[in-house]
């Protein structure tokens, strides 16, 4: 048992920090999704991440990454926070399910492309149909010669509307069970045949969209692995999904509090004896949450990937509830201003996407505590 | 950065767990209050505890000891708790912690890690903190030979307990005589960092009591989810069981991440920071604990409010942990006060 950080790993950290010193600032508050200066800035920002090597340190160096363990992407994740920079290019969860299951050709034709942040990414999993039970979807692709036919729509598509490649999720086998019917793809989004429609969100936020497939040919090279593999493909990928990234959300989460407090400290934010006890509180869940994601990604080769299923399950839980103080500390301008709401209700998502609450605490009862399938 | 327990540990553990289920197995709840056994282990089931070392875990060899970090002293705790054990394993080790933090007498000291003198820390009477001076009581004393008022050194013999909720240890009044032979107690004054290491000690000893206890509940409740039929089902297949113990699960591992971090720290980290910790430990381990234990009432269903089951036991220790050394509100106030009475 020992938290204290290996010498190597804070040489890192140390660097990084420096980096961050000199280049951060140049980002901080003016990336985003909400217009298309924003988003060139968030393109630049990765790759300016990218060039200095802090993209894809995790991934294999054959392929441009860096070869280094897990724990070098949360201190990444982390530091940016505590710079209050924006966060990395959420691509982990695609460049592992390349890496560990695209044939070769496949890795040298699109990881170098994904690791320097040249060619945007996105994941096409969810469907209108196929949320919560996304083993039930529908989006077809039929092989006819040397290519796929891929026909469908998928939803909620985060990146969409700027992503040059899409990991796409579909059936390939309509007459085998659901689960063993699924197969991943590499679809280039310049293909004939795509439509995309922008998704505006609660919070005014374009990230999403949805997009349409109408008899997109996909060559037949860009299968991700093997037929019928596309579901064990997704489940390795959620748990790359989380652990690193936690980390940086936990550290997120912390300069929020932070700032929280520092109001109040300075009269900025008026709070009585109560809201200052809540305060205190969420500062204790956010605390203990750290420890525990600490936890999970130093234990991360012996970790069943249901416990990412907890950590999921406590960081909504202490996320909802620090907005929840955020809310009244926020007094009449919570409901005059816009940018409360804003945050307010993004923190509703916590307990929505990458699977639900309701799927989440389903998975931690049937895997981690063996109760019986309803 | 290796955040798990290596094979030592884990043995250790399993060891403790063994012991701790096998001397549980003596202690009777019995069909009503006046049925139940007593908190004070038998005379030889104290020796077996002695003899594993538990209670001079701590000690330095000089004190006849094994100078274990307080991890191991974490992971016996919460073992003791996991088979809610009638023996005073917690409070022995923290009044062990104190007294050697204070230079008592490796004699004495020897006599504690050996189970011929048994001791019990001295709380304020509204169990928040050490008793310093004035009013005190003595937790977790069941059998206990004497407390030990640190601040001066003088030792007192303990009345008969008196009722509690925790069927499983005593809390008992320090008597105003002092005892005929007293024992050779020599107690220095402690500097703040040896308070602020001891108070560490104590905080995170009682989240992993309260760690242990919520495992009981919830593994029972767990248990009985998946034998328990109704409506032609075992009710663990209903989401609405299902959701509850997975949330509570959540509260389980959070909280042993934070047992973790609070015994680690005790040793690694300076004085003030494990201190912090600990307090940030204990808050979040009060409250869950709580929860945990009257979700699995809950699932229990009638069972789990009847006597002859634990899930009282688990419920009532919970309780008495989660004010022993200061609940939540306390900790938190206590916080808060560093935060925002600084400026």
């Amino acid at each position: 048992m020992d938290f204290t950080e290996p010498a190597d790993v804070a040489r890192f950290r140390a660097e990084l920090r420096d980096w961050l010193a000199a280049e951060a600032a140049a980002y901080s508050g003016r990336v985003g999704y909400e217009s298309d200066q924003s988003l060139a800035r968030t393109l630049e920002w990765y790759q300016d991440l990218a060039r200095a090597g802090y993209v894809g340190v995790s991934l294999p160096i054959e392929y441009g990454g860096g070869g280094l363990p897990d724990a070098y992407e949360a201190v990444i994740n982390e530091e940016l926070a505590a710079a209050q920079a924006p966060p990395p290019p959420p691509i982990g969860h695609i460049a592992h399910a390349i890496s560990d299951f695209a044939s070769h050709d496949l890795k040298r034709r699109v990881l170098p492309g994904l690791l320097d942040c040249t060619a945007p990414w996105c994941q096409g999993f969810s469907e209108p149909g196929a949320g919560s039970d996304l083993a039930s979807l529908t989006t077809s692709a039929r092989l006819d010669g040397d290519s796929f036919v891929v026909n469908g729509q998928k939803i909620w598509t985060s990146g969409a509307l700027w992503a040059h490649w899409c990991l796409l999720l579909v059936r390939t086998e309509p007459d085998a069970p659901k689960h063993r019917g699924l197969s991943m793809l590499v679809v280039e989004m310049a293909s004939p045949g795509i439509d995309r429609r922008p998704i505006t969100l609660a919070n005014g936020s374009r990230e999403f969209a949805e997009v349409f497939f109408d008899d997109v040919r996909v060559p037949r090279g860009n299968l991700v692995g093997e037929r019928g593999q596309g579901w064990r493909i997704a489940m390795h990928m959620l748990t790359y999904e989380r652990g690193p990234a936690d980390m940086g959300f936990v550290g997120r989460l912390g300069q929020v509090l932070g700032a929280a407090l520092d109001a109040v400290r300075a009269g900025h934010s008026a709070a009585d004896e109560q809201l200052r006890r809540r305060l205190i509180s969420s500062m204790i869940d956010l605390q203990v949450l750290q420890w525990q994601v600490s936890r999970s990604l130093a234990s991360r080769d012996t970790a069943v990937s249901a416990s990412g299923s907890v950590d999921k399950l406590l960081t909504t839980r202490v996320e909802q509830r620090l907005h929840h103080v955020l809310v009244d500390l926020a007094g009449a301008s919570f409901v005059l201003a816009d940018q409360p709401f804003a945050d307010y209700v993004w923190s509703r998502a916590q307990s929505v996407y990458g699977g639900t609450q309701q799927i989440q605490r389903r998975i931690v009862a049937e895997r981690l505590l063996g109760l019986p399938r309803g | 950065m290796t955040i798990e327990l290596d094979a030592e540990q884990r043995a250790f553990r399993d060891g403790a767990g063994q012991l701790a289920a096998d001397v549980a197995g003596n202690w009777r709840l019995g069909r009503g209050p006046a049925d139940v056994s007593s908190p004070e282990p038998s005379a030889a089931d104290w020796s077996r505890m002695a003899e594993a070392g538990w209670f001079g875990l701590r000690l330095r060899e000089e004190n006849g000891g094994m100078g274990a970090d307080a991890v191991y002293a974490g992971l016996l705790v919460e073992q003791v708790a996991r088979h809610a054990l009638a023996a005073p394993v917690a409070g022995t080790l923290i009044a062990a912690e104190q007294l050697q933090a204070h230079g008592a007498d490796p004699d004495v000291l020897s006599a504690v890690a050996a189970g011929e003198l048994r001791i019990a820390p001295l709380l304020r009477p509204d169990l928040t903190e050490f008793a310093a001076g004035g009013e005190a009581l003595a937790w977790d004393s069941a059998g206990a030979d004497f407390a030990v008022s640190v601040d001066d050194g003088a030792t007192h013999l303990l009345a008969e307990p008196d009722g509690g909720i925790d069927l499983t240890r005593s809390v008992r009044v320090p008597l105003a005589e002092p005892p005929a032979s007293p024992p050779g107690v020599s107690c220095r004054p402690l500097s703040q960092a040896d308070r602020a290491r001891v108070g560490a000690f104590a905080l995170a000893m009682l989240t992993a009591d309260l760690l242990g206890t919520m495992e009981a509940a919830h593994a029972a409740a767990v248990d009985y989810a998946k034998t328990r039929r109704q409506f032609g089902a075992p009710i663990g297949s209903f989401q609405a069981i299902g959701d509850i113990a997975a949330e509570q699960l959540v509260l389980v591992e959070a909280t042993r991440s934070a047992m973790w971090y609070a015994t680690w720290s005790v040793d690694a980290l300076a004085p003030a920071d494990a201190l912090r910790a600990a307090r940030m430990a204990k808050a979040f381990a009060a409250r869950a604990a709580v929860e945990v234990c009257e979700s699995a009432v809950q699932v229990f269903g009638g069972i789990g409010f009847t006597w002859e089951f634990p899930a009282h036991v688990w419920l009532r220790r919970a309780h008495a942990s989660r004010r022993v050394f200061g609940d939540e509100h306390h900790q938190e106030a206590i916080l808060a006060a560093r935060i925002f009475e600084v400026a």
